[in-house]
């Protein structure tokens, strides 16, 4: 413990209540992240994993609790985190193409108004290019598969070399080819130590990804390495006790 | 994709037809137009444009064939809402003179005569004429207008209708064109001596014509506030109007109307007048509550516009005239 | 086809109408972009009873700033409503609209007097705009894009992924009433000349037209811009010959919007195409479903 380990934590959140006017939406959240760890948020929907996202990104307001990310308050952190968002939020018909998507990653870097430059424009280039899309920076956004449109999405995020990386459901709908991709890129990233924060319902991408995984359902139900936390009894609390299936020694889940 | 396009056309279509709404306005009677551009390059005679088809018909007579006439608003278009033509600006540009009916009914005209570049003298023809103030002096009591309708400085601009006023009317132009031409100044005199005699005859047979209708049936309900010097001078009783404003783009409220429709049936008020340059349509909704005829078609009273040139109703007399005998015939009938 | 224009209240037209193109171009494609059709409109309405307002508090002079502090009263109302989901209802705001725009029709009948200056607000006066106006044009005009010039990258990023936009620190409010006050001061710079009903084509068909030419967002408000300008120059063209050499009496106003709107119908075939051929791998379901948009 110590003064170092307090420098060095990337999001601590202790008897965390997180929410809307008032209502809290998820309550009880303990998590303790090192640089370079990989956080799987696990639960079913509506149970509050998009939510607590928002609020380490400082637009869902802390209604209790002590929250620190990247060692301040979380809206203060923002310039050091990426987000990834579902793709089904963005305007799909919205004239952009990948290359300016990822761009859009450099805005808070740039200003307002400045025009970009050459380092901008090579940081773009590269993130496509770790993410397969070298080819794909002048294709229309719209015109992209939906596994290839979260890898623009993550290209962005990574073009603006965040600290801490937020993904809200990055493998929805996504096909193999660009599952793989994204989950080759986000094990580099968090080699280079960069932490990341991801909510999913695919306890196989948790397990394969993650080392750390937090089972929430309005409240934070157990958290801790997969294979500890990941159990048939703690999922069957969380889910509301049935739809869990025991096979090979792993638990699998079925939502009805 | 698909949802852009739909919406947007969605309010494309609407911007399509209120600016065909607004070009059919303008296009209502451009047939008879040309008879502004063409004739104000003829040479030595007086440029002169007039603002509205009574102006234009007053400029005509007492210019006679010594000056060019171009009308500015066509015979059957409401005056109120104008929309200038480039064709418009250019003739007030060239004019040596431009003549307005005035007390306000032309308030597009100074901005216009600015844009035109127009020198010349703007000649107010109603100058000396006594005006009535704005509102409804007859139909006050059973209008809730009350607060800040009147405002004291508002004057009725509708002067013309009372044939001695048209009198003042003629003589400010025959004095403006005689300065403005003098060699002709005897022919415009001779002129206005006719017309003036005209114009008193005129008067003697709308009294004459009233005088043969009991005094207890001489109620006028009409589409907008544009009789007020007719209704004092003939000594009528204004029940009210449609549009109770002495501008067309007013509207009746639904307290209003049903005050209007209540007055109506408690005067015994026989009919109610329609206008040539104003859609019948509420008035006639107002005619089927109070059961009564509305009085409109080829029997509508001009109100801020004579007739089509060429017809008895293309001039200022043959207007006045057929508004007499329209409103005597319905009273008396 | 030069020469009408040589004639100053012709020249002084087409010059209002290009500092309105200059403005109207880029905007049209952010109106068009975040759906704001229905703000525009929304905005013609509103700053209508402004209009009168201003007129009977300061006269001709008082206009101008009726019709800002109606529009940039609707701008923040608008923003508001659309933020707690109000706007969603449309019939409930299409009341609003109506209700503020009877305010104005009341006012103006109340005081019975000629109007005709404020009916002008209605359907404009391009042929007889004041250097005074064009000046005054002009100051909004560098207002309007000084503002979307220091903006535009912010309004982008927001409009294709407002969560993505507020992760990165951008103020998602502050960003839509900007852009919101940017379309009333268009609102406003352009009523006089074209009137509050046409002005809403200025802002919606040009970058929808352009649309269908190009998917880029530079260039469809290049392209908007310069629609707005063929079709300012051939409307009063139009304008001019058949009143001048034709006497038939057509307004310039509408012969410029109708030309705009010419433009767009000749180019939906091409449209069609062109979104056939580039986006036929789009699924339909892809219509977003943010709140923000406003009419179905």
């Amino acid at each position: 413990m110590g003064d170092v380990a307090v420098a060095e934590a990337a999001l601590r959140y202790a008897e965390v209540s997180v929410g809307y006017h008032g209502a809290p939406v998820l309550t009880d959240v303990n998590l303790d992240l090192v640089p370079g760890q990989r956080l799987a948020l696990i639960g079913p929907n509506g149970a509050g994993k998009s939510t607590l996202i928002k609020s380490i990104l400082g637009l869902v307001p802390v209604l209790a609790g002590t929250s620190t990310v990247l060692g301040g308050a979380p809206a203060q952190a923002r310039t050091r985190t990426g987000y990834v968002p579902q793709t089904d939020s963005l305007d799909a018909a919205f004239p952009v193409t990948a290359g300016q998507v990822v761009m859009m990653g450099r805005y808070r870097r740039i200003g307002w108004w400045r025009p970009t430059r050459t380092a901008d424009r090579r940081a773009v280039h590269e993130a496509l290019d770790r993410l397969g899309l070298a080819d794909h920076g002048g294709t229309h956004f719209g015109v992209l598969s939906g596994g290839q449109r979260q890898r623009v999405l993550l290209a962005r995020a990574i073009a603006a070399e965040p600290r801490l990386l937020l993904l809200d459901e990055p493998f929805n709908g996504v096909d193999a080819v660009s599952q793989d991709a994204i989950l080759s890129v986000l094990r580099d990233l968090s080699a280079a130590g960069t932490t990341l924060v991801l909510s999913t319902h695919d306890l196989t991408v948790a397990h394969e990804l993650a080392d750390t995984v937090c089972v929430l359902n309005r409240r934070q139900w157990a958290v801790g390495p997969p294979d500890e936390t990941l159990t048939a009894d703690t999922l069957r609390r969380a889910y509301g006790g049935h739809a869990i299936e025991l096979r090979d020694g792993r638990t699998v889940l079925v939502e009805p | 994709m698909e949802c852009f396009v739909k919406h947007g056309q969605r309010t494309i279509i609407a911007a399509a037809a209120a600016a065909a709404l607004v070009l059919l306005g303008g296009c209502g009677a451009g047939e008879d137009a040309a008879e502004g551009s063409g004739n104000t390059s003829s040479g030595t005679r007086l440029a002169v444009v007039a603002t509205t088809p009574e102006v234009a018909d007053f400029v005509r007579t007492i210019g006679g064939s010594d000056v060019t006439v171009t009308q500015i608003i066509k015979p059957n278009v409401d005056p109120h809402d104008y929309e200038p033509t480039p064709a418009d600006i250019q003739a007030i540009g060239k004019a040596a003179i431009v003549v307005k009916s005035g007390v306000g009914l032309e308030g597009w005209l100074d901005q216009t005569i600015e844009s035109a570049g127009f020198k010349g003298t703007v000649v107010d023809s109603s100058q000396g004429v006594t005006l009535r103030e704005g509102g409804h002096e007859e139909g006050e009591e059973g209008h809730e207008e009350g607060e800040g309708a009147h405002e004291g400085e508002e004057h009725d601009p509708h002067i013309w209708h009372n044939p001695l006023n048209a009198k003042t009317m003629v003589a400010n132009i025959e004095k403006s064109l005689a300065a403005a031409d003098p060699a002709h100044a005897a022919a415009f005199a001779g002129n206005l001596k006719t017309y003036a005699a005209e114009l008193d005859k005129l008067d003697a047979d709308n009294e004459a014509a009233f005088a043969r209708i009991p005094a207890d049936q001489r109620k006028l309900v009409t589409n907008h506030d544009a009789f007020g010097y007719y209704v004092d001078r003939y000594k009528l009783e204004f029940v009210g109007s449609v549009i109770p404003s002495l501008d067309t783009s007013a509207e009746l409220s639904a307290k209003q109307l049903n005050e209007l429709v209540a007055k109506i049936k408690a005067t015994g008020t026989k009919a109610i007048f329609a206008e040539t340059s104003l859609p019948p349509k509420s008035a006639e909704a107002i005619a089927n509550q109070a059961g009564v005829k509305v009085i409109g078609g080829a029997d509508a009273l001009y109100g801020d516009s004579i007739g089509a040139e060429g017809t008895p109703q293309g001039t200022y007399l043959g207007a006045e005239r057929h508004n007499t005998q329209v409103i005597v015939t319905a009273l008396g009938g | 086809m030069i020469e009408p224009f040589t004639v100053p209240f012709m020249g002084r037209a087409l010059a209002e109408l290009a500092l309105l193109a200059l403005v109207c171009g880029p905007v049209s494609v952010f109106v068009f972009a975040r759906r704001l059709s229905f703000v525009s409109d929304a905005l013609t309405h509103t700053v209508f009873p402004g209009v009168v307002v201003g007129f009977l508090a300061g006269g001709i002079e008082g206009i101008v700033v009726g019709a800002l502090v109606a529009g940039v009263v609707t701008a923040v109302a608008l923003t508001l409503l659309s933020r707690g989901g109000a706007l969603s209802d449309d019939a409930a705001t299409a009341v609003v609209l109506t209700a503020m725009f009877s305010i104005g029709v009341v006012l103006v009948s109340r005081r019975s007097s000629y109007t005709s200056d404020l009916t002008s607000f209605l359907f404009g006066r391009i042929l007889t705009v004041t250097p005074r106006q064009i000046a005054e044009t002009a100051v909004l005009a560098v207002v309007i894009l000084g503002l979307l010039l220091i903006s535009a990258r912010a309004l982008v990023f927001r409009t294709f992924d407002p969560a993505g936009a507020a992760a990165a620190g951008f103020r998602i409010a502050g960003l839509d009433l900007l852009l919101n006050i940017i379309v009333a001061l268009v609102v406003v710079a352009a009523v006089r000349a074209v009137g509050t009903i046409l002005v809403v084509a200025l802002l919606i068909v040009p970058a929808a037209t352009a649309r269908m030419l190009t998917a880029r967002l530079p260039l469809m408000a290049v392209i908007g811009t310069g629609l707005i300008l063929v079709a300012a120059y051939g409307g009063l063209l139009a304008s001019w010959t058949a009143s001048v050499d034709h006497g038939i009496s057509l307004t310039s106003a509408s012969a410029v919007v109708l030309l705009l709107v010419l433009a767009y119908l000749l180019l939906l075939p091409l449209g069609a195409l062109r979104s056939r051929r580039k986006h036929g791998r789009i699924i339909s379901s892809e219509a977003r479903r943010s709140p923000h948009e406003l009419v179905g």
